[in-house]
């Protein structure tokens, strides 16, 4: 554990979703998973990567110039040979028009703690505090857990979202120190799943089980999502079996639906890369189709609280 | 013809008065629209009583001939009562009018009145008589006598020029806007009416002795005085009839009954005591007025209405006789009577204050005498009525303190979702703190009690702490322009060409030193001090002149009778008649903008050796033309408003520079100078002034705005802005501090 870092490619502050009150977001970098409609494509690779802004770019010519791998190529505005770079970060300096970063930095837990501590004037109202997302924390689970550690001996509210895909002994070494964890469920059917997001949802079910089990033990409490993406995993068949699979759980977790966005779709550009469900519509919260699936799973599983939309979480 | 655009239709809109129509009750919606259906325009009443009176009384004391002009505006006043008010009064003839003051502004006017109908900025419409009486008649009586022309006697025209236009050290503000930002003693003016002030002054009067030398002034300043309170009794009673003789002639049974009541109710007041919460607002209403028409500056200010307001609301809530809906009713009244009160400006001062904005001011919430929480129904009556009239003036403010409820700070919450830039949020810890030690310099004292600061403290205009009737004094006077005075430490002393103002590519300030003579960031550092040191300077020797010219020429009577205790002192206010007397004060503006070029040079030039000093120079003259590469550094350099220790420091350190060079500097009536800083808008028309700057900003862009951070430079969100906010020392600046935030309406609703 000693000098051992994470790395992260962003931490927000002042948020106010996944978690109650004003809250710091860690986002971890590298991924399990490879979800089609990943809204965070910066978190899918744990490796540093370069990020263009291609909006902001004036054509200058400036990182031509300054890239010994002939990386950029400027007409009207840059070309970018992604797969050539060597994250020296030349063209980054030489950049007029502050339109280039490199996307990953190492922190030990002590500097993550540092920056969620920052804002504890303000988690005071409303029970905020730090939500360690990602990509997947648990994928760098013993800086997860000690920056975690360090917040709840603080006395700051802790919160991971989670994919749960990882062996059991590095989903609790985080969530045991956690008011809430917030896990995905993709998708109900193993295949599909696999389809979906390249692995199959076997360990994370039975995490999720386990998870149900323990963490309410220790004052802390799960809530499941399910992200409504319309036509992979909106269908009244996932989401019903998604709400029995909730229904079965210890202790009734909610379960949050989540509408589906394509914010993200614009961070794909900026790393060179496609996104892969360009035709799918965002949705928004009061869409009756939304509603008709909320309906659905709360009569199929009536002890759990069924709520719709991110910002509509019970709070502490 | 052609489809008038959107935009142009809307336009129309806007001058029919038909999107403006709103509020909670039907008579709100139409005063709303009949406000807004009035573009601003001039009104000559008040030159003309002025030139009327200055005429007749040549070779007669100063005091004399002011106090009666003054008597001479009341009794000519318009007495027009329109269609739906309930409260009574108007302080031109028509509505969004500007009784503007002809012995401050003859000299620009009589240059400029063919340009004031379609000026950029401000524009006035004006009569052709009107027109007509002030060119030929009124502006070449005064054009020679006003303050700024006065002042000029006494100084060079190279620094008459240099504080008006250079851009740097200006106190053109102080020059135009005598009779401002004032408390008046609402308590006991809503209380007990004028007739109080006026059995006082006349048993003063009766008690001189004549043998004494100190009863020769005093019996002017009485007999001044007096007047004066007379021409405001014959107001009331010549409102009052035609409030009747509006009854005589109306048809609706219902209306007929209004008009009578607001008959009987002038009969009462403002010249007697309140026996209403109706009452009350008409005193509220009219003295506001009073003072705006006397006086030619902004913020004139309603300070705790909740608290002084209160009695009389409970009291009729008790008899049955009110209901808080009523009530609500005519507080949306009166702040669309308020709003109407537009600000006459210089169109230099226009440049730089557009808006047409008189920052009138009313406050909820507090502390009480004993320091506990003073929040009642009122006070969210107050904020609720904004929601609903959304009228650009009073500027709404919560009182902020550990004890106030959370539902209020909901309702205040609720207000700032609606984007209209109201309520103001005050913390009271901050605002306690500075009237203690209010114009009483490094180490000392302001003359306020405890109990003084809890009952009556509150924030005036924008945000500088006042209190109700104890404190005199402008305090938006002298303005420093930090960011030129960066620009000056950077090219020795300099003001850019290529901008707006006078003096571009002259020496503006003094020469600390060649770009190439600063061998570290040490000596660099002190020559940034020493600029803003000389600004504050050189601006307190022309506000010292200002100060004295007043006190001795442009006295204001309201203003004095309505100061606790200046009656039995026989002070005027401009003369130190108050218990506190302040200003005039030192305004910062453009701190974002000089602590980020700062801690750019620091950076670039002293850190990294990525340029050297001379270079930057060279760039910032050039306005970074074929400097592209420098000024990407100078921009990706710390900025303040990130939580970022870097810019921060840099920023605590020249914020407390700024507020100690100013506070140990004595004013002419002998308290010392508070540092404020809460200029807002002013911040485009000094960018226009100022060059290209360290920190990347091109010439003529706005510079930062109050205490802010940089436009945009603040990248980590509001609470790492707050966090930079937080590391400085707030109540050194003892005339106020203001900072604008923007959270974005969603997240605001979302954390309430």
């Amino acid at each position: 554990m000693e000098g051992k870092t994470a790395r992260v490619f962003d931490i927000g502050r002042f948020r106010n979703t996944d978690g109650p009150g004003i809250r710091t977001i860690i986002f971890f970098k590298g991924c399990p998973l490879h979800c089609l409609w990943c809204s965070n494509p910066f978190g899918l690779s744990s490796k540093r990567q370069l990020v263009v802004k291609f909006a902001k770019c004036t054509g200058c010519g400036a990182c031509e110039a300054a890239c010994a791998q002939g990386v950029n190529q400027v007409g009207e505005k840059v070309q970018v040979d992604f797969s050539a770079c060597t994250l020296c970060g030349a063209c980054i300096e030489g950049c007029t028009a502050g339109a280039r970063m490199i996307s990953g930095r190492e922190y030990t837990a002590w500097q993550l703690y540092e920056e969620a501590r920052k804002d504890a004037a303000f988690y005071r109202k409303g029970g905020g505090g730090v939500t360690l997302s990602g990509g997947e924390a648990l994928l760098q689970y013993e800086v997860a857990a000690e920056t975690l550690r360090l917040c709840r001996s603080n006395y700051i509210n802790t919160c991971l979202e989670t994919s749960a895909f990882a062996p059991w002994e590095q989903l609790w070494a985080v969530a045991q120190y956690c008011h809430t964890v917030f896990v995905d469920v993709k998708h109900m059917d193993d295949a599909r799943h696999k389809a979906l997001t390249g692995v199959g949802n076997g360990l994370i079910l039975e995490n999720i089980r386990r998870l149900c089990r323990a963490l309410p033990r220790r004052g802390g409490r799960v809530i499941l999502r399910l992200p409504l993406v319309p036509g992979y995993t909106d269908s009244p068949e996932n989401v019903a079996a998604t709400a029995r699979f909730a229904a079965s759980l210890e202790g009734a977790p909610e379960l949050n639906l989540l509408p589906y966005h394509n914010l993200g779709e614009s961070k794909y550009e900026m790393l060179g890369d496609a996104y892969p469900l360009e035709e799918v519509e965002s949705r928004t919260g009061r869409d009756p189709r939304l509603l008709e699936l909320q309906t659905l799973a709360q009569e199929a599983a009536p002890e759990n609280r069924v709520s719709l939309g991110g910002d509509a979480i019970l709070l502490d | 013809m052609a489809t008038p655009t959107a935009g142009a239709a809307l336009g129309n809109e806007l001058r029919a008065g038909t999107v403006a129509k709103v509020g909670s009750t039907k008579r709100i919606q139409e005063l709303n629209g009949m406000l807004h259906s009035n573009r601003p325009n001039v009104d000559i009443t008040r030159a003309r009583a002025y030139t009327k009176v200055y005429r007749e009384t040549e070779g007669m004391p100063s005091l004399m001939r002011r106090y009666k002009a003054s008597a001479e505006v009341y009794r000519t006043l318009s007495d027009n009562v329109y269609d739906y008010e309930q409260l009574v009064g108007w302080p031109t003839k028509r509505i969004r009018g500007a009784n503007f003051a002809i012995e401050l502004h003859a000299h620009w006017l009589a240059e400029d009145l063919p340009n004031l109908r379609d000026r950029t900025y401000d524009p006035f419409e004006i009569t052709d008589e009107d027109y007509k009486e002030l060119e030929e008649d009124l502006l070449p009586y005064w054009k020679d006598k006003t303050m700024a022309v006065q002042w000029g006697h006494y100084v060079t025209p190279e620094e008459w020029d240099r504080a008006q236009f250079g851009g740097v050290s200006d106190v053109s503000n102080y020059l135009c806007a005598n009779g401002s930002h004032f408390i008046p003693a609402w308590t006991e003016v809503i209380q007990h009416g004028f007739v109080k002030y006026y059995e006082e002054a006349k048993a003063l009067l009766a008690a001189l002795d004549p043998n004494d030398p100190a009863s020769i002034d005093k019996r002017i300043f009485y007999h001044g005085i007096l007047e004066v309170l007379e021409a405001i009794r014959d107001w009331g009673e010549r409102l009052s009839a035609s409030c009747a003789r509006r009854a005589e002639t109306e048809k609706d049974p219902q209306r007929k009954q209004e008009l009578e009541k607001m008959a009987e109710m002038m009969k009462r007041v403002p010249w007697g005591p309140a026996t209403s919460f109706y009452d009350a607002c008409e005193t509220a209403w009219a003295v506001c007025f009073f003072l705006f028409v006397e006086g030619a500056g902004p913020s004139i200010t309603w300070s705790r209405f909740d608290q002084y307001m209160y009695p009389y609301y409970k009291a009729d809530m008790e008899k049955g006789i009110l209901t808080p809906e009523k009530a609500m009713e005519l507080i949306e009244e009166l702040y669309i009577k308020v709003t109407s009160n537009v600000w006459f400006q210089s169109t230099q001062m226009a440049y730089i204050f557009g808006g047409y904005y008189r920052y009138p001011h009313l406050d909820v919430g507090g502390l009480d005498e004993n320091g506990k929480d003073a929040t009642n129904e009122l006070s969210y009556l107050c904020l609720r009525a904004m929601r609903y009239v959304k009228t650009t003036s009073p500027a709404v403010s919560i009182m902020l303190h550990q004890k106030t409820p959370d539902a209020l700070l909901y309702e205040a919450c609720e207000l700032a979702a609606e984007g209209m830039g109201h309520p103001s949020f005050f913390n009271c810890e901050s605002l306690y703190s500075m009237l203690e030690h209010r114009a009483g310099g490094l180490h000392g004292y302001s003359n306020y009690t405890r109990k003084d600061i809890l009952k009556f403290g509150s924030p005036i205009g924008c945000v500088e702490p006042g209190a109700e009737g104890l404190q005199y004094g402008h305090t938006d006077s002298g303005i420093i322009n930090v960011a030129g005075c960066v620009f000056a430490a950077v090219t020795n002393g300099k003001k850019a060409t290529g901008v707006d103002g006078s003096l571009c590519g002259e020496v503006v300030t003094y020469e600390s030193g060649a770009p190439e003579s600063f061998q570290s960031f040490d000596a660099f550092y002190e020559a940034v001090k020493g600029q803003v040191k000389y600004a504050i300077d050189e601006c307190h020797a022309n506000l010292l002149i200002c100060e004295k010219l007043l006190a001795e020429q442009f006295n204001l009577p309201t203003f004095t009778i309505l100061l606790d205790g200046a009656l039995e002192r026989a002070v005027d206010a401009t003369a130190g008649g108050a218990k506190v007397n302040i200003g005039p004060t030192m305004q910062m503006v453009g701190f974002g903008t000089l602590v980020d070029s700062v801690a750019a040079i620091k950076k670039v030039v002293f850190e990294d050796h990525a340029a050297t000093l001379a270079e930057v120079a060279e760039a910032c003259m050039k306005n970074f033309v074929g400097y592209d590469a420098l000024r990407a550094k100078l921009l990706a350099a710390p900025k303040y408003g990130n939580d970022d220790d870097f810019a921060d420091d840099i920023a605590a350190d020249l914020w407390k520079w700024f507020a100690d060079c100013t506070m140990v500097l004595k004013m002419y009536r002998g308290h010392y100078c508070d540092a404020a800083i809460q200029m807002v808008q002013s911040n485009v028309g000094y960018g226009a002034m100022t060059g290209a700057t360290p920190n990347g900003r091109l010439a003529g862009q706005p510079i930062s705005d109050t205490m802010s951070a940089t436009q945009q430079a603040d990248t980590n969100g509001p609470t790492a802005a707050a966090r930079s906010y937080g590391k400085l020392d707030f109540p050194a600046y003892t005339n106020g501090t203001l900072l604008n935030m923007w959270i974005s309406q969603s997240e605001l609703l979302a954390q309430s």
